[in-house]
């Protein structure tokens, strides 16, 4: 295997608030390969968002990262000072957002703010970043680049403003392009060309990408590895077709059944995740899903389970983990899924 | 072309079930300024049936939302008529309308924007109450709580504020609200889409038992035509302030009749790696056109890919006819979909 590209070690990010100290990332590590394309993919708060702008040290106030490392050719971003990661952001690695519209400047041509990245960097004198927005405008598929640069946002559709802002992102060819979420403001149509888009890019170009998105159908498309968060924490990671087919958390595994796909051949029952997810101010003890499992043993009250080996390249943080729950409590079997519903460890059931 | 359609069957309903909703060559244009109007939405006929769910799909600004807001009559119509019941509220006016309201009840998308914050649970859900003036007092309360029991939230949570709850909650406390006068129509308008995964499962099976148990019918409009196969009977496409298609869900999904419902279905993005990446994407080219001015002849002729040009598709509007039993399309080529 390769060195990897970008080495997360242990992170932590906590936001001080009123109520207390929130643990937003929570020991989070990976390791990014040279042209992979992984995906993070979580509910809302569960950390995926704020593992991205860890990395490029982008949390917003009152956010910190207070521990942890992330290595991208042996230096520790977080011990950059100022200039040294503005060099790298938009450099090296560039990240796109969910929302075009509020990441672009209204009152500036999108032409020149694509420049913009170039010039920032030093990376071109005016013509020849003009120039190359251009292509860059045509190798997004915006009809028509060359009229098309000089329109302001708002005279964009919002398919065409998050085109502007992928181009803007590929503007320095970075080797690491972080996208947080960038088709979940699209129709599916639209959304459809821009996966399309972002996967001949990681082919062609051999970017690295690093999907942020709750859409399991998306991550099935566009990436090889996957990260599945829950409550600050990596609680399953693998190959994509290994956590899709044998999912061994049973929070991945829930997950995955409670989607409605379009291709279902019957009408069956969604099965829900009972509950909700953790108040982070008050984590549950053990383990973080144990209020919501299905499989939940004695140990999982207490004791906090670590991400350990559970096939080739797969690693899950659970005591049980699924194939026992398939072997021992009838997982496959079960419709009733309430918490401690296989296990017949209902005590302390969750109350609203 | 819409009397066209209205003279063809109607797609299979649910066997003796009566209708519940007829719309008759609905028109909603709204004024742009310049002699200029969008046609949001442009002749439009269907029927929902009583205890159906009926799915609205489309893309953003095909007008799926102007349509939930037409039947609500929320807004005015431009031209054409809804009936409820059997009476045509379009035609309604101040005290007759309000009255027709209480069968029809709307759960919105933003569980944060449709509550107000300064009200507690037990009045938002007891406002409909109040506003009929149904039941008084303990009677009243009573039926509030009964109503959080019923959409599973505890019923001492009457006397809290919205922002004490999750999202998913405060659209367990809309859809409370939306049931308070036992309506028979429920308009779901992107009811789920700004809810969590784990949570959506719970509402739309919450949305399936309250249908079960109070024999409701739904106008269920999403963009996530995953959604919308599993809790539709029947399911309706729009593009451009046009019926595209119209058939049962089986039908819809499995073989489409319209190249546009065939590539919405293509775009979605399916949970199954081995799937997804060797499905091939029915490229759609370009975004949905301008309503302000939309193309000639079929609408959907300029990002067509089977489009045989000029004519007839850019110059003859197709009519929505029944393709195969019960299956409506609105498409010269729909055979070689």
């Amino acid at each position: 295997m390769p060195t990897p590209i970008l080495q997360v070690k242990d992170l932590h990010t906590e936001f001080l608030t009123d109520g207390g100290v929130v643990k937003a990332v929570d020991g989070v590590s990976f390791d990014l390969y040279p042209g992979e394309s992984i995906g993070i993919v979580g509910e809302s708060g569960s950390g995926k968002s704020i593992t991205a702008l860890s990395i490029l040290r982008l949390v917003p106030d009152p956010g910190r990262v207070v521990s942890g490392q992330v290595l991208f050719h042996d230096q520790d971003l977080l011990q950059l000072g100022g200039e040294e990661i503005r060099e790298i952001r938009g450099r090296d690695i560039a990240m796109i957002f969910q929302d075009p519209q509020s990441s672009l400047n209204p009152v500036l041509r999108t032409g020149f703010q694509i420049d913009e990245a170039m010039l920032a960097h030093n990376k071109a004198n005016r013509k020849q970043a003009r120039q190359r927005t251009v292509e860059l405008l045509r190798r997004v598929r915006i009809p028509a680049p060359e009229t098309r640069v000089k329109d302001f946002p708002h005279q964009l559709s919002g398919g065409m403003r998050q085109r502007a802002m992928i181009a803007m992102g590929l503007a320095n060819a970075p080797s690491i392009l972080i996208a947080d979420e960038p088709t979940t403001a699209l129709d599916v149509t639209v959304q459809a060309q821009i996966l399309e888009l972002l996967a001949d890019l990681n082919r062609d170009l051999g970017t690295a990408i690093v999907m942020i998105t709750h859409n399991m159908g998306v991550v099935a498309g566009l990436c090889s590895r996957v990260l599945v968060m829950y409550a600050g924490e990596i609680v399953e990671q693998g190959p994509v077709e290994q956590i899709f087919e044998h999912p061994q958390h049973p929070y991945t595994w829930s997950l995955l059944r409670s989607i409605p796909r379009v291709d279902a051949l019957r009408h069956e029952r969604l099965r829900s995740i009972e509950g909700l997810a953790p108040d982070l101010l008050h984590p549950p003890a053990g383990c973080r899903f144990h209020p919501r499992c299905p499989f939940r043993v004695e140990k999982c009250f207490t004791d906090e389970p670590r991400l350990q080996e559970v096939a080739p390249d797969q690693l899950a943080a659970c005591w049980v983990t699924m194939e026992r729950a398939r072997k021992e409590m009838g997982a496959d079997d079960l419709i009733d899924i309430r918490p401690g519903a296989g296990s017949g460890l209902r005590k302390g059931e969750l109350t609203e | 072309m819409a009397e066209a359609a209205l003279q063809q069957e109607p797609a299979p309903m649910k066997a003796g079930a009566k209708t519940l909703v007829r719309v008759e060559n609905v028109v909603k244009h709204f004024p742009a300024g310049l002699g200029q109007s969008v046609k949001a939405v442009d002749g439009v006929s269907f029927e929902i049936v009583e205890g159906e769910t009926l799915g609205l799909v489309g893309e953003s600004g095909c007008g799926k939302s102007t349509l939930a807001r037409l039947v609500t009559q929320l807004l005015p119509v431009t031209s054409g008529k809804i009936f409820i019941n059997d009476v045509e509220v379009t035609k309604l006016r101040g005290e007759k309308l309000r009255q027709q309201r209480r069968q029809m009840q709307m759960i919105f998308q933003d569980p944060f924007a449709s509550l107000d914050p300064r009200m507690t649970v037990g009045d938002i859900i007891a406002e409909p109450l109040v506003n009929f003036g149904v039941m008084r007092g303990r009677k009243r309360s009573d039926r509030v709580q009964e109503l959080l029991k019923i959409v599973g939230l505890n019923p001492n949570f009457n006397n809290r504020y919205p922002h004490e709850f999750s999202g998913g909650q405060r659209q367990r406390i809309g859809i409370a609200r939306a049931l308070a006068l036992n309506p028979k129509l429920v308009v779901c308008d992107e009811a789920i889409s700004a809810l969590d995964v784990s949570i959506q499962a719970q509402i739309v099976n919450l949305l399936e038992d309250l249908q079960r148990e109070f024999k409701l019918t739904y106008l269920f409009i999403a963009h996530d035509l995953s959604v919308v196969r599993h809790i539709s009977d029947r399911v309706m496409v729009m593009y451009l302030g046009k019926i595209v298609e119209v058939a049962d869900s089986a039908g819809t999904y499995t073989s489409p009749k319209h190249p546009y419902t065939k590539a919405l279905l293509s775009a979605i993005p399916v949970p199954d790696p081995r799937i997804q990446r060797g499905k091939r994407l029915v490229e759609l080219s370009g975004e949905i056109p301008s309503p302000l001015n939309p193309p000639s002849g079929c609408r959907f002729h300029t990002r067509c890919p089977i489009a045989h040009l000029p004519t007839p598709c850019a110059e003859v509007e197709p009519p929505l006819e029944e393709k195969v039993r019960g299956h409506l399309a609105a498409c010269h080529f729909s055979q070689d979909v």
